[in-house]
């Protein structure tokens, strides 16, 4: 420590009185404390009561991701078998999965699917040999990879869809008003801090002072110790 | 702290003993009113309790505590503007048995916190959180969002002015 106390300074400061807070203050905080703590891991930005809620749908949302993403897999050799042939999987692939008895069913089945043959076995021989099917699910060929990231992307936006309206289940009543901060403050909760505030000081812009008052709210809640610059202050803070 | 974000109510309870006097003072004599001290104490522990969550050790609690006070107390005075709490929200003094000592003690205890008072807030908030919360110098820049030297600055300059005033006892 770089700098001294000054005893007598520090005497007299002492005589100022060694106020407390009152019993019931103490309590309060005290009691809220155990709240919290009784509610296990809450999330940051959810007001009290509805913190279950987000662990629930969280865990509906990541099982209809997984869901989603294991049909995506099990039918993207179907959508391969209608590219054409140079556009799919190399030929050695195709060999390294198919037993002879197989190709020869093929052969015979050639007529009535003529382009399946260019494509990778389908989903149900894969399912016959798991430890192969690794492979080509997690390579799939250069002009699918695209698809299956948007898809998978899409599988995501619809999960955090079904997931936005029971963290707020009162907007479902009122579709057509406009969303109230705390959910767009709970959509945009993975952001930085710095994102947040510029996302609050838009809504400022727009007029929407009330979702931004919220919204400011909640980022002070949940960054309590952030310090917000004088500038962004102007930005975020509704003006008198 | 860790131990409370793990769900350890009691562990919340040693901190909170261990605090809350300390914090209540730099609160109430940061403030003017006290029933907004009050407000404003209980709201800073309110965002100790929704942040814990967001906690990462990377400097001591008390630190972490006193930034969340300091932010709290800077939202309230942007809101109106506030002056440290007056002589006639406290109790005088009560260890101080001869009436003519009682009165002059009284006398230089209200030249100092007068002094305390007029001290601009950025130099009363550093003396209060070095006296009361007992902070280092690093310390009190990091809550209060400043440099070291400024910090220090201040604080030289707060305890310049009430040693003047100490020096009229």
């Amino acid at each position: 420590m770089t700098e001294e106390r000054d005893p007598k300074l520090s005497r007299r400061y002492r005589e100022l009185g060694a106020e407390e807070p009152p019993r019931e203050l103490d309590q309060a905080i005290l009691a809220a404390a155990h709240r919290a703590a009784d509610r296990a891991h809450a999330p940051l930005v959810a007001p009290a009561g509805r913190h279950r809620w987000y662990f629930a749908f969280g865990a509906a949302a990541v099982l209809v991701l997984a869901v989603a993403i294991t049909v995506q897999v099990e039918q993207r050799p179907d959508a391969e078998a209608l590219l054409p042939p140079t556009a799919s999987v190399p030929p050695e692939r195709v060999d390294r999965f198919d037993t002879p008895a197989e190709k020869e069913n093929k052969a015979q089945a050639e007529p009535s699917k003529p382009l399946a043959d260019a494509g990778p076995p389908p989903a149900r021989e894969r399912r016959k040999a798991p430890a192969q099917q690794a492979a080509p699910a997690a390579s799939p060929p250069a002009e699918v990879k695209p698809q299956a990231a948007e898809a998978a992307r899409a599988d995501r936006l619809e999960a955090r869809q079904q997931q936005a309206p029971a963290v707020e289940p009162q907007n479902t009543q009122a579709p057509a008003a406009p969303a109230p901060a705390s959910r767009a403050f709970a959509s945009a909760v993975a952001l930085p801090p710095e994102r947040l505030l510029e996302r609050i000081a838009e809504l400022r812009k727009e007029g929407r002072h009330e979702e931004a008052d919220k919204a400011l709210e909640e980022f002070r809640k949940q960054y309590p110790d952030y310090r917000i610059s004088e500038e962004m202050l102007q930005k975020v803070e509704r003006k008198k | 702290m860790l131990a409370y974000r793990g769900g350890d109510a009691r562990a919340f309870e040693t901190l909170y003993g261990r605090h809350r006097a300390r914090l209540f003072r730099f609160v109430l004599r940061s403030i003017k009113v006290r029933a907004l001290a009050e407000e404003l104490y209980q709201e800073v522990w309110m965002r100790v309790i929704e942040a814990r969550a967001s906690y990462k050790p990377s400097a001591r609690f008390t630190t972490w505590l006193y930034t969340i006070a300091h932010n709290r107390l800077v939202d309230h005075w942007r809101r109106g503007g506030l002056s440290l709490v007056s002589l006639d929200d406290h109790d005088a003094p009560s260890s101080m048995p001869d009436p003519a000592h009682h009165a002059e003690a009284r006398e230089a205890l209200a030249r100092f916190a007068e002094a305390l008072e007029r001290l601009p807030p950025a130099q009363r908030e550093v003396f209060l959180l070095h006296e009361e919360a007992g902070l280092t110098v690093p310390e009190i820049a990091a809550a209060t969002g400043s440099n070291e030297e400024a910090a220090k600055s201040r604080l030289r300059y707060a305890m310049t002015k009430l040693k003047a005033a100490l020096a009229d006892d």
